[in-house]
This record gives structure tokens, sequence and C-alpha cells, in this order.
């Protein structure tokens, strides 16, 4: 076996447990994270009795190799991205544990449920006002946006 | 012939040199290790024309029973032993307690353990772990999976070794520092150990100080303190610094960050759940939390960090442990708590690349002068002096170059090496509005957060004012 990184060695954790026990509604695409393990792809299903129920979604987590020091980069990808007044059309989510508040004690699992929770609490369907602007101008990367974080209660 | 010879060596190493310090002197002998405290009483007693029922001898804050074998006292090559002559000569009831060592009986290691860990609680073993230094008031520690503790050590930091040591904990009394001070009860707890004025005890040494303090009825108390076990003792005034948060992981806790448990030593934030750290992870944690300067000057403790699940008060108090850094980083860390106690006191900073002297200078005086390289500069733009209003600060031909977000804080110090000119920071970078830190911007929006630690003001980079709704809805992108 071949000597791995320690940010490798914790991925390669992190996706066992996920794999073996994962939170409901959240599955990971386990042969894609087998060609690269800084670059996950994972299933979400809406849970049931909220706006989201029966759809489907897909997220992308972008590791560096400073991980879980530096916090992975989160975006909603493929053809349904969630309305939510946090999500923008291009995937970037506004939520402050992907930036300034995140923790090297924070994980994929945790990320996935505070994601889950943000859907669910979740009681009108809409997009961020500023939608339109911040996706025509915004940098790929999502990390390189400061947030003001909208407020939590919707 | 090769067994021969290492069989020699090893009757060398038998020969323990130590120090007897009597009221009057300090004589050097050379002993067995497996030699008891009553054959030190026959050696020491007709040197110092004594009997040896006359003599008591104290180590590390207990009287030593005569029937005490030196080996299991971890006593180092030249520790000190404290002979003193008995006082009255009234048999003492023997107890268990007071008559065995204290050093190396303290079990540091029950950091709560997370509740599912808790059957693998550890019962001690060993006949020379009498107490177990236990934070927490829950002590119970029996269980039917018993694990063997083979010997216990505290961690250290040691200045003559320059690292992170294994140490042993000593008492001295806390008036008159003498070594020949018995304690009247173990300390149970690392408050008992780091707090003053906790642990009473009895001031053995001849001179007149400590009886004053007894004719007027005040207690005497314990002084504890740590030497390194990893060199030979320099004298009773070579000490080493107790690293109380890294703890033997007996209980074997997962590290947070690497998720991997580490058998050895872990570092335990000073929080309610004891979070748990493996020693490479905690350097690299603090390593990236200096690189963007986000530790947090303390009003009490100092440039320091708290535990990174976010725990209420979790700050480290003894910032001693960040000398788990390297050199290289230690001295940035330094420079940046430096920095930041001055930033925060009022000072401020000189901005001349390659000097970043910090200066206190009167609040109502506009024109400073760096003592370190004379750079004679304006208090409010850090520009060079001027008279009358402060200019505008010359960014034009960058507004159109779409950089970053990630602002940093360029280096205003003494890394001479590796500094960019005045003119390229003065080009590249915009003072944050609140502290005048010059800040890059390497793309992104324009929303800037200061990423010093102390400030945190969000500016816009555009209008160099607080940021607003406005810019966010104007140029939130440029």
């Amino acid at each position: 076996m071949t000597c791995l990184s320690p940010s490798e060695r914790r991925l390669q954790k992190e996706l066992m447990s996920l794999i073996k026990d994962p939170p409901p509604g959240v599955s990971v695409d386990a042969d894609q994270v087998e060609q690269n393990l800084f670059l996950w792809t994972i299933h979400m299903e809406g849970a049931s009795g909220t706006l989201y129920e029966g759809e489907r979604f897909q997220l992308q987590f972008k590791f560096s190799n400073k991980y879980p020091f530096d916090s992975p980069e989160v975006t909603f990808t493929g053809s349904n991205i969630p309305v939510h007044p946090h999500i923008y059309s291009n995937g970037h989510i506004c939520l402050s544990i992907l930036t300034d508040d995140w923790s090297p004690a924070l994980s994929v699992q945790s990320v996935c449920l505070s994601i889950v929770s943000m859907l669910s609490s979740c009681k009108e369907k809409h997009r961020p006002p500023d939608n339109a602007f911040y996706v025509k101008t915004c940098n790929k990367n999502p990390k390189k946006t400061k947030w003001w974080y909208h407020d939590d209660s919707v | 012939m090769l067994q021969l010879l290492s069989s020699k060596k090893h009757i060398i190493e038998n020969i323990l040199r130590i120090y007897i310090k009597t009221s009057g002197n300090t004589l050097c002998i050379d002993i067995d290790p497996k030699y008891d405290i009553r054959q030190i009483k026959n050696i020491v007693a007709p040197k110092i024309g004594l009997e040896p029922d006359e003599l008591k001898v104290i180590f590390a804050g207990k009287e030593l029973a005569d029937n005490i074998v030196i080996e299991d006292c971890d006593l180092g090559e030249q520790s000190i032993l404290h002979v003193v002559k008995v006082k009255e000569k009234v048999p003492k009831k023997i107890n268990d307690y007071g008559m065995k060592p204290l050093c190396e009986i303290l079990d540091d290691s029950m950091f709560s353990p997370i509740s599912e860990s808790r059957n693998n609680s550890i019962s001690v073993e060993a006949n020379d772990v009498a107490h177990i230094l236990n934070n927490d008031t829950d002590a119970n520690i029996t269980s039917n999976q018993q694990v063997l503790v083979k010997k216990i050590h505290f961690y250290v930091y040691c200045p003559t070794c320059k690292g992170l040591k294994q140490g042993k904990l000593r008492v001295r009394c806390n008036f008159c520092k003498s070594g020949a001070f018995t304690v009247h009860s173990d300390p149970q707890n690392w408050t008992h150990v780091l707090e003053n004025k906790q642990i009473t005890g009895t001031c053995e040494n001849d001179t007149q100080f400590c009886e004053d303090i007894l004719q007027n009825r005040e207690p005497t108390f314990a002084e504890f303190y740590f030497k390194c076990s990893e060199h030979i003792s320099l004298g009773e005034n070579d000490q080493a610094v107790p690293l109380y948060l890294i703890r033997p992981n007996l209980k074997q806790i997962q590290c947070l960050a690497c998720l991997d448990i580490s058998y050895d030593a872990v570092f335990v934030f000073p929080c309610q759940n004891d979070h748990v750290m493996c020693l490479d992870c905690f350097k690299q944690y603090c390593m990236s939390k200096l690189t963007e300067r986000q530790f947090w000057q303390h009003p009490e403790y100092g440039y320091t960090l708290a535990c990174p699940n976010g725990c209420a008060d979790s700050f480290i108090k003894e910032i001693h442990h960040f000398r788990l850094l390297d050199d290289q980083n230690y001295d940035r860390y330094h420079r940046f708590a430096t920095e930041e106690f001055v930033l925060q006191s009022g000072g401020l900073l000189c901005p001349q690349p390659g000097c970043g002297m910090g200066i206190l200078a009167d609040t109502d005086c506009k024109r400073i002068t760096c003592q370190g390289c004379k750079y004679v500069f304006c208090r409010l733009c850090l520009q060079g002096y001027h008279i009358g209003e402060c200019g505008p600060i010359e960014n034009d031909d960058l507004n159109n170059q779409s950089t970053s977000c990630e602002s940093e804080l360029s280096c205003n110090n003494g890394n001479n090496g590796e500094i960019a000119s005045r003119t390229t920071i003065k080009i590249m970078t915009k003072p944050c509005p609140s502290c005048k830190t010059p800040t890059e911007r390497d793309g992104g929006c324009m929303h800037m957060i200061c990423t010093r630690a102390g400030c945190k003001f969000h500016w816009c980079w555009v209008c160099q004012t607080e940021w607003t709704t406005e810019c966010m809805g104007d140029h939130w992108f440029g």
C-alpha cells in the first residue's frame, strides 16, 4: 500500500463511514470518488414532508490537501439546483460553515446534515434576491465570495 | 565476549550520583539504585555527625520511609535528596499516607471521555501509583476492563532540551523555596498543582523564615514545579514549563481532525467536552490559524487559540503550548503576537517594509518618527509625513485588474529576504479603513473582511469605507 497523506487518510475514513452509515437521504458516489479522492459527488434527496420532497440533488465537494484545516469547496451541481433563498442558481451556497465558521471538527457528513436541515426548514421556494447579479459576476470558487449571511430564520 | 561487555556496562549504569542537601551543606554521594532509605541514612549520618535515627529523608514533598528503595522513587542522575534532623523524638504512627514518594504518582490522563468511550475507563495498578490526578470530580474509574498503566508522565517544555519532553513533579516551600518540605496531602488535580496556595505542608528548613510563619500560625503552602526527566538535572533552578493540556491518550480517543487514534500524547482542549487532537494535527491547526492571523489576543492569556469546535471559554491559557511549533513558526507566532498587542494597545507599526517596529505614541501626535529605521510618517494615512489633510491613496491603475478577495496582511515586518518593496505594497494593497493594515485582494468580490483577528472590519474595496448593502447592490463583484 502506498503511504497516504494526512488529508487522504482522513478523507478515506470519512468515505468509509459515509458508505457504511449514511445520513437519511444522502449517498456518496463511491465509483467517482475512487477516481479522485479529492473530488466527491454526493446525491441528496429532499426530505419527506418538506418543500423538496421527491426532488433529487447533487452536491460536489472539492478538497484541498490542507483539508480538514482548509474548508471544502461545496456547490450544487447537475440539472436540478434547489430553489432556496440561500442557494444561487449556479449552485453556490450561502452557508457560514463553508467559509468563516469552518472548523476541522466538521466533516462531509456534518456539512450534508446542515444542508439538509437548511432545505428542510425552508418555508417558501425562491432564489436569493441578488441571484441574477451574483451569478453573472461572481468567481467560480464560492470561497472567494465574502457573504453577508442572510437571515438564518428562512 | 559481547555478553561480557554488555554485562560490564550494566554494572556501570547502576551507579547513581545524587546530592544530599542538609541544613548546612550539600554532599555528593554515589549509590546503587537498589539501596533503600535506611542505607542512605547510614551513609549520610556519620558525615554530618548525627545518628541514622535522627534523620529524615525528604524527596518531592514526602518523607521517605526506611524501607523505600531508591529506584522506586524515579530519582534521576544528580537529583537532590533533602536530609533534615528529626525535631521531636516522638515515634510517629506509621500510616500509609505520607510514607510513599510523591513523584510520578499522578495520573493526569483523566480527561473526561466522550460518552461512548466511557466503558474504556482505566484503573491504575502500580505500586508507586498512589493517587490519580483527576480534573473531573467523577472518579468512577473502576471497571472490568483494567488497563495496566506502566509509567505515567507529565509533559513539559524544557528550555534546556528545547522541546516537548516528559517531566517530573516536584515540591518546595512556597515561602522559603526550600525543597525540605513535606505536603499534608497529595494534589488531586491540575488546579492543586498550578494555582498558588492549594496544598498545605510542613517546611523542614531550619532557617528562621518559616518558623516565623508558623509562630504567626499561618499555614505554609506547597509550591509545585516541574523538571525535565530527559536530561541530567542542572540544579534547583533547572525547571520546565508544564504543558498540562498534553496528556497520554490512555482512553484512546480519536483525534478530531485526522480521526486517527494516537497511542501517545494528545492535546486536550480546555473545553467542557475535552476535545482531543493528536499533536501533529494540533501543530497543523496552529500553523493554519497563524497564517490566517486568526489567533486571538486574549486580555489575560495573550495571543492564543480556542477549541476548533467553538466551545465556550476554551482559550488555551498556557501559551507555552505553542512551543510545539517549529522554531521558524514560533518566531512568527511571537512577532504576530507583538504586532497584535501593539495595535490593540492603540499603537502602530512602522509602515516601512523591512521595519515594522511597534510604536506607542501619544494619540494626538500626528507626526511619527520610527525609532528603528527613522522613517517619519503620518499617523493617519501611514504615508510619508505631510502637513495638512491626508491625500487620496493612489491606486487608479488597479481598479480594472481583476484580482482577489482573500485579503492578506502583507508583511510589514523584518522578514528581509522576501519583502515586496514599498512601492509594490503601495500599488498592490489598500489599507483596511479601520486598522490601516495593508490588504491585498487576490480575486473574488469587493467585500473585504480585514483578516486581522483583532479587527475583522467589513469594508468595500471600491469605496474604501465600511461595506454596505449599497456596495453589494452596485459593485459586489466590481
